[in-house]
């Protein structure tokens, strides 16, 4: 159901003849994205009846007021790289491409925040607050993700989550503007006092913003964010170069930045690395963890594969190192601070089995960078086999987290064993002790699927399906984790299903949507409709 | 009988209306005006909060939960209705679970700081605290009022250390918060690791975010679970003096920037006599030799390798002290002992509660701003208090760094003798008329006590707006403490 | 190859948009971290590569049709490249062929822009891309005494290419690196009016039967010249000759030069002497066609294989172009030989260069849009700290020159052959 007339010429108003289309061939561009094979059976989504570019808050907020006006369902996005951003529930709805809206507005450096618009990625926040000594914490995403859709809009984990948190735990402000159209400037921004606190006066409406998950896109637009940074120990002058041994397009960290150090451990059972992480997170040593898949560099998967097998016939087991081992970033301040945090963790890396790997420069370098900034992620997630798929994920203790790690396992190997899923001898698994253990574990079970392969397409849906299944074995685990796929997935609404058994949540979620979308404008398809269908 | 359904639910024992309670209840040490309750009604678990809600509801009563002792100063324990049912939590006093090695504790909201701290000492574990909190205090109060602590690189984010909780709300419906909810009962949920930790919320919203700061206007915890620190095998404490404030936030920024202290906050010199002085006399005597300013800031001794972990820390923060202007760090100051001080941060207050040690009575203006913004805040309020002659050395300041240094906790403690009307109407004044100046300046009331709701939500419309939306889904009665806030 | 043959990576591009910036790696200065022009200029995400690889695939499923919001983002395009570096760190699929064939597919469908139609036409008779005489092509060369190569054999054979040949404010360069190798004592000649255009644009504006009948008319005339070297002072012929004939199958049997890999064997062997002071502090542009597009090209049959149950590999394994082993060092060792001259690096070079903003059909089809390419180049020159900018590539210049009479930020722009003249 296309725009009518009126209805484009009222848009296109508000941002201006070159900012709106309705072409179908550039609408096109704009429902493709990884993930939909396995959730809409194609490659496309809906088309949008047209893609709107606003340039500022005042234009986003004119744009979803003609929404209001002749019911368009609307829903914003930054990048677009997350597997429902993109997803629209019908028709008549529009997206808002937020590439215009791309300013750092500040960043304070003695209080520790910075102030940005949709556009900015986090590699690029990150990048100019080292400058002053400060960044920001990554997701998983990697470097293009969004700074506002990964703190208030999505799921939003990542491996520095050890020592900056991450599910929306940094959002000191937010300037959103409501399906209704008016802006809301939370806290301390809405006093005028600035942006450093998003909460009260009284509650804080932080509370309807995001929960674990985001709206995803579901319920206006954040114009603006107010994120914590964190200290940056080494020296802005970043080098990356052509890596000996290297091919020259391999581009790279030759050296762990002065004032960090990178470890790789390798502990003797699943367990034990557990342990040790809660260790690791009770002694607040590390900056960045991840689980150490060691697959070596390799150009394009014809290389990594000659690697990995020269590493294989080397006695490199790779994949054992993965289900058991470490990566970490450690880094201070001094020197002394430095080696205090390495005499910890070498300690508690011995004193529970572990021991930690020999690694060249350019490998610890390489764990750096995908420990701090996610490089290495994208093409993990999408190179090797065309696609991936995060579930189960859950948060809590190690001891739960342990068992869910060994339910997904469950889960996952047989599909690995039979080569429908990559085979990596383990579930690939992020595992991170959140701001140092002090609010338990995150951890996420991936999958690597070819969309494109009917039978490894069927695998991934039996796993999303048993993973999201509210009677199935990951029920006690928590309500999926909503990075994609919610009221347009595998299985049908998931709040639907998991409300009942989660004191009925999707009452109270409902209720809040219906509050902030009285006209019901908003997608829902990342979020909750205002009736299940 | 007029409280007849109460007495259904919590038997007569606990249901209590003479004149007596009802006027101990009407009013407190703030400036509030009195009004008396229709009773104060104790119930001794969830099951019967839920039921009161929800009788409440039925016969349209408005309640107001209270969880800590007297002596109350903030009017939040004042009902703003009459005919407000006060809901008294302090017979649920169970501390439920102390799990050590994930540094978690869950309370019912009438155990205090002094219960708290006993049993996590045995379990090698303390509580995050706010700076001497009354013995009364209820922890799950303290923690679900964004009360701060005194160790911010430990506050990542505002609700810290607040986990998770069950929530009653306004409708009397349940909702265990984050992943506290679920098909499991609370204890089910242990046997699979499930410990209550997590403080993300539920799915697309953050139950916890709505009911924090909220003085019990959207729902009421039965229990929660909060952050704990590993106790200290020792801990190295060191006051910052110095005439110039701003000289300590020379200090202070860099330290809170790598995140390597423990106790990290401001005091004047008024407010750390008092907080280690008897009575007031000593503290007058103590203050005379007190520098205008001083950092408190610690390095605890525990963990791995706690001999090596402070001293790095210590080492690092003597040469970040050197940087900033030559501070000196000490461990003793005009006959005070840092030891004497760690121990007094590590306990709640002893009686008297240290804001009554000077004059007996306190008024207190807090909000958040960022540190460097202190001190003309600080001026503001002298150069009101000069023009209404209050004595700007009567008055105690606390500066507390929270959501680690990104802003901070601003405090004035308004000393003044209650006996003494002159003085009184002084504080009294100056509460609202500082309040009103200081928010014009820049200051946040993020938690906005008795009178300030109004001068404060004047400044935030939208909040107001969105606020009152959100009360609508959770207690569309609005049973829950009307009046307070912007309901 | 056709459209078609893409549809696997067009299903396996994940709208991670790394083709709208450098590589996050090569990011140095926030203020210099996009990539593509096209996506950094045009507000829709077709103009990106991904976006191409979108409405391909849209077009193959029959869910629309060419129109001229299609058009506009096909050709809206200078062909640098700079995608085709940024995806491949990610991706194994082709961004740069694909859009080639899309091109391809365009042309032979007669989806033609009329501006590229009028060069075209003049291309099939006068044999240039300059909508000139093909008597004056020879023009340039005038007065300068060197063999014939019509009518004389020479070890080394030097085109000035289109640009060169018909564009006389840059005749000092294209006469100057001929002069440099006639002092030299280098057997080298020339075709003079009987140069005929390599092909190359026209190939990247999506017209395949053209190069095809330039490289076999060139096989020829170097064989009957006895050639064994072929020196470009242009960096499109450079990488038509070395890249593009090889990849149509019509591999030259000669050995492919830039004029800078020429002067640089030169300068090494002590043939040329730089020994003037040539004080100016300079930053080098990379062309596009002499970087990341130059890079030879890869001949590959075979079939995609599974490994490690769904990972996809390649049986033989493919080796992917990704931009890396274009010429970069050489012209930068040649300016470190100049005495007094510095070298400041910008922050987007190598096969991470911003594009000039001249390829493509967009000088010829959008010159606003090139010009504001040029522009943002110039900027980043100036802002570190350049009084000039070296390059190696006609097409650069000009569109640098056209760039600042329009108004972009000024500098000094120079072909390297201009510096190599000063210091001798």
């Amino acid at each position: 159901m296309a725009l009518t007339d009126i209805e484009y010429m009222a848009l296109e108003d508000c941002v201006g003849p070159e900012n709106i289309t309705r072409e179908p061939a550039i609408l096109d561009t704009y429902n493709q994205c990884w993930g939909h094979k396995a959730v809409f059976d194609q490659k496309f989504s809906t088309r949008p009846a047209a893609v709107v570019l606003p340039g500022s808050a005042e234009e986003c907020q004119a744009v979803i007021k003609m929404c209001n006006r002749y019911h368009i369902r609307f829903k914003p996005f930054s990048s677009g790289f997350e597997i429902i951003s993109l997803a629209l529930e019908n028709e008549k709805s529009i997206l808002l491409d937020l590439k215009r809206m791309d300013r750092i507005i500040e960043i304070d450096v003695k209080n520790m925040h910075a102030v940005v618009e949709p556009y900015v990625n986090i590699y690029r926040l990150q990048r100019e607050a080292i400058n002053y000594g400060l960044t920001v914490g990554s997701i998983g995403a990697g470097p293009s993700a969004g700074v506002i859709a990964g703190s208030c809009c999505h799921f939003g984990a990542g491996t520095t989550m050890v020592s900056t948190g991450g599910l929306g735990r940094n959002v000191l402000g937010v300037e959103w503007i409501l399906p209704t159209g008016e802006i809301f400037l939370t806290g301390s921004a809405e006093t005028g006092a600035g942006w450093f606190s998003a909460d009260g006066p009284g509650p804080s409406m932080r509370g309807i913003l995001r929960g674990r998950s985001g709206a995803n896109g579901g319920h206006g637009i954040i114009s603006k964010v107010s994120v914590k940074l964190y200290p940056w120990h080494g020296s802005p002058d970043l080098k990356f170069e052509a890596a000996p041994g290297l091919p020259p397009s391999a581009k790279c960290l030759t050296q762990v930045p002065e004032m960090y150090k990178t470890f790789v451990i390798l502990f003797q059972s699943q367990d034990q690395m557990f342990e040790a992480l809660s260790r690791i997170g009770r002694a607040e040593l590390a900056s960045a963890l991840m689980g150490a898949l060691m697959f070596p560099y390799g150009e394009g998967n014809d290389e990594q594969w000659l690697a990995i097998q020269e590493m294989r016939e080397a006695g490199m087991n790779f994949t054992e190192v993965a289900s058991k081992g470490v990566a970490l970033v450690i880094g201070a301040e001094t020197k002394r601070g430095l080696e205090y945090r390495e005499k910890c963790l070498l300690k508690i890396a011995e004193e529970m089995g572990g021991h930690p790997l020999p690694l060249p420069p350019s490998e610890q370098a390489r764990f750096f960078s995908a420990a701090t900034w996610h490089f290495g992620f994208v093409t993990a997630a999408f190179r090797r086999t065309g696609d991936f798929f995060v579930s189960p994920t859950g948060d809590g203790s190690p001891d739960m987290m342990l068992n869910l790690r060994k339910e997904a396992e469950r889960l996952l190997q047989p599909y690995m064993d039979k080569g429908l899923l990559q085979q990596l001898g383990t579930a690939e698994m992020f595992l991170i002790p959140s701001e140092h253990s002090s609010v338990g574990f995150h951890e996420e079970n991936v999958s690597f699927y070819d969309p494109w392969d009917d039978d490894s397409l069927q695998a991934l849906r039996e796993v999303a399906q048993a993973s999201e299944d509210p009677n199935g074995d990951f029920r006690r685990f928590g309500v999926p984790h909503l990075g994609g796929g919610l009221q347009v997935e595998f299985k049908s609404h998931v709040h639907q299903n998991w409300g009942p058994i989660y004191d009925h949540y999707d009452v109270w979620l409902r209720k809040i949507r219906d509050m902030l979308d009285p006209n019901d404008v908003g997608d829902w398809s990342g979020y909750i409709p205002a009736i299940f269908p | 009988m007029l409280n007849e359904g109460l007495i259904k639910i919590v038997g007569g024992n606990n249901v209590l209306d003479s004149p007596d309670i009802l006027n101990d209840y009407s009013g407190d040490m703030s400036f509030a005006a009195p009004t008396r309750p229709r009773c104060l009604v104790r119930p001794g678990s969830a099951k019967e909060v839920q039921e009161i809600v929800k009788w409440a509801n039925e016969e349209n009563v408005p309640l107001l939960p209270i969880s800590s002792g007297p002596p109350h100063f903030r009017g939040d324990t004042v009902p703003r209705i009459g005919g407000t049912v006060l809901m008294d939590l302090t017979r649920m006093k169970k501390i439920i679970r102390v799990d050590q090695p994930n540094r978690v504790a869950m309370v019912e909201p009438g155990v205090s700081f002094d219960e708290l701290q006993t049993e996590l000492a045995k379990e090698g574990l303390s509580a995050y605290m706010p700076l001497c909190p009354r013995k009364s205090k209820s922890v799950l109060t303290s923690i679900l009022e964004r009360e701060p602590i005194t160790m911010p690189a430990h506050h990542w984010d505002c609700t810290d250390p607040f986990l998770c909780g069950e929530i009653i709300f306004g409708t009397g419906d349940v909702l265990r918060s984050g992943e506290a909810a679920g098909p499991d009962s609370t204890e089910e949920k242990w046997k699979i690791g499930n410990y209550q930790i997590t403080p993300f919320g539920l799915s697309q919203f953050d139950e916890n975010k709505l009911v924090s700061g909220a003085q019990g206007t959207i729902g009421i915890l039965t229990w929660a679970t909060m952050k704990c620190r590993m106790a200290s095998s020792f801990s190295k404490t060191f006051l910052v003096p110095s005439e110039n404030i701003g000289q300590l936030f020379d200090l202070t920024y860099p330290l809170l920037r790598s995140r390597q202290c423990d106790h990290c906050f401001i005091l004047n010199d008024l407010n750390l006599a008092s907080l280690l002085a008897k009575d007031a006399d000593e503290i007058r005597s103590l203050r005379e030799s007190l520098p205008a300013w001083v950092l408190v800031v610690s390095f605890e001794g525990n963990g791995e390798l706690p001999e090596d972990k402070v001293a790095w820390q210590e080492s690092d923060f003597r040469e970040m002290a050197l940087r900033a202007g030559q501070l000196r760090p000490v461990t003793s100051l005009s006959g005070l002992n840092t030891e004497e001080l760690s121990a007094v941060l590590s306990k709640p207050s002893d009686e008297p509660y240290w804001k009554l040690r000077y004059k007996g009575g306190c008024g207190e203006i807090f909000f958040l701003t960022t540190l460097d913004k202190t001190s003309d805040f600080i001026q503001a309020l002298s150069g009101l208090a000069s023009a209404r002659r209050y004595p700007s050395t009567d008055m105690g300041v606390y500066i507390q760094p929270v959501v680690q240094g990104t802003s901070c906790h601003c405090e004035f403690d308004l000393f003044y003798d209650p006996a003494n009307p002159s003085e009184t109407g002084k504080v009294k004044g100056l509460l609202s008329e500082g309040v009103a100046h200081l928010a014009d300046m820049g200051a946040f009331f993020s938690r906005p006590y008795g009178t300030w709701a109004k001068t404060v939500y004047g400044r935030a419309a939208v909040s107001s707006a969105m606020q009152k939306q959100v009360k609508q889904i959770f207690d569309p009665n609005n049973v829950l403490n009307p009046g307070q806030l912007c309901f | 190859m056709e459209l078609k043959d893409f549809e696997h990576d067009m299903q396996r591009c994940s709208r991670c948009s790394y083709c709208k910036w450098i590589p996050y790696e090569n990011q140095q200065n926030m203020d210099f971290i996009k990539g593509c022009p096209s996506a950094a200029r045009y507000n829709f995400h077709a103009y990106a590569a991904s976006g191409k690889w979108n409405m391909s695939y849209s077009f193959l499923q029959g869910r629309i049709d060419y129109s001229d919001a299609f058009q506009d983002a096909v050709y809206r395009c200078q062909m640098c490249g700079s995608c085709d570096v940024s995806c491949k760190v990610v991706q194994d699929i082709e961004p740069l062929e694909h859009m080639q064939t899309l091109r391809m597919k365009f042309v032979e469908d007669g989806q033609i822009l009329p501006e590229h139609m009028l060069f075209i036409d003049n291309l099939k008779k006068e044999d240039n891309m300059m909508l000139a005489k093909k008597a004056d092509r020879g023009k340039w060369a005038e007065g300068i005494r060197v063999k014939n190569l019509n009518k004389e054999k020479a070890k080394v054979a030097y085109r000035a290419g289109c640009r060169y040949a018909y564009d006389d404010e840059l005749w000092p360069i294209v006469r100057g690196g001929l002069q440099i190798l006639l002092d030299a004592g280098v057997d080298v000649g020339i075709w003079g009016d009987d140069e005929v255009c390599c092909g190359g644009r026209s190939y990247q504006w999506g017209y395949a039967g053209e190069i095809t009948k330039y490289a076999e008319h060139t096989m020829e005339a170097l064989k009957a010249a006895g050639v064994e070297i072929l020196v470009n002072p242009c960096s499109d012929c450079y990488q038509a000759y070395k890249v593009l004939y090889d990849k149509i199958g019509k591999k030259l049997d000669v050995e492919v030069l830039h004029i800078t890999e020429y002067l640089h064997r030169l300068i090494k062997d002590g043939t040329i002497q730089l020994t003037k002071e040539v004080p100016m502090t300079v930053t080098y542009h990379d062309p596009c066609h002499l970087g990341r597009l130059a890079e030879p090209w890869v001949h590959w049959k075979g079939k995609e294989v599974k490994v490690m149950g769904q990972m996809i590999c390649h049986e033989p394994p493919k080796k992917y172009r990704r931009g890396a082993n274009g010429v970069y060092d050489i012209p930068r060792e040649i300016l470190k030989s100049i005495p007094g001259l510095k070298l400041v690096e910008m922050y987007r070079i190598r096969e991470s260069a911003w594009c000039c903003g001249a390829g493509g059909g967009v000088k010829e089809a959008y010159p606003e849009f090139a010009t504001w390419t040029a522009a943002e180049r110039l900027k980043e020159a100036r802002s570190v700290g350049a009084r000039a900018m070296a390059t190696a590539c006609g097409w650069c210049k000009r569109n640098f020159m056209d760039a600042m009479e329009e108004g972009a930020d000024r500098i000094e722009i120079y072909d390297i052959i201009e510096l190599i003249q000063k210091a001798m």
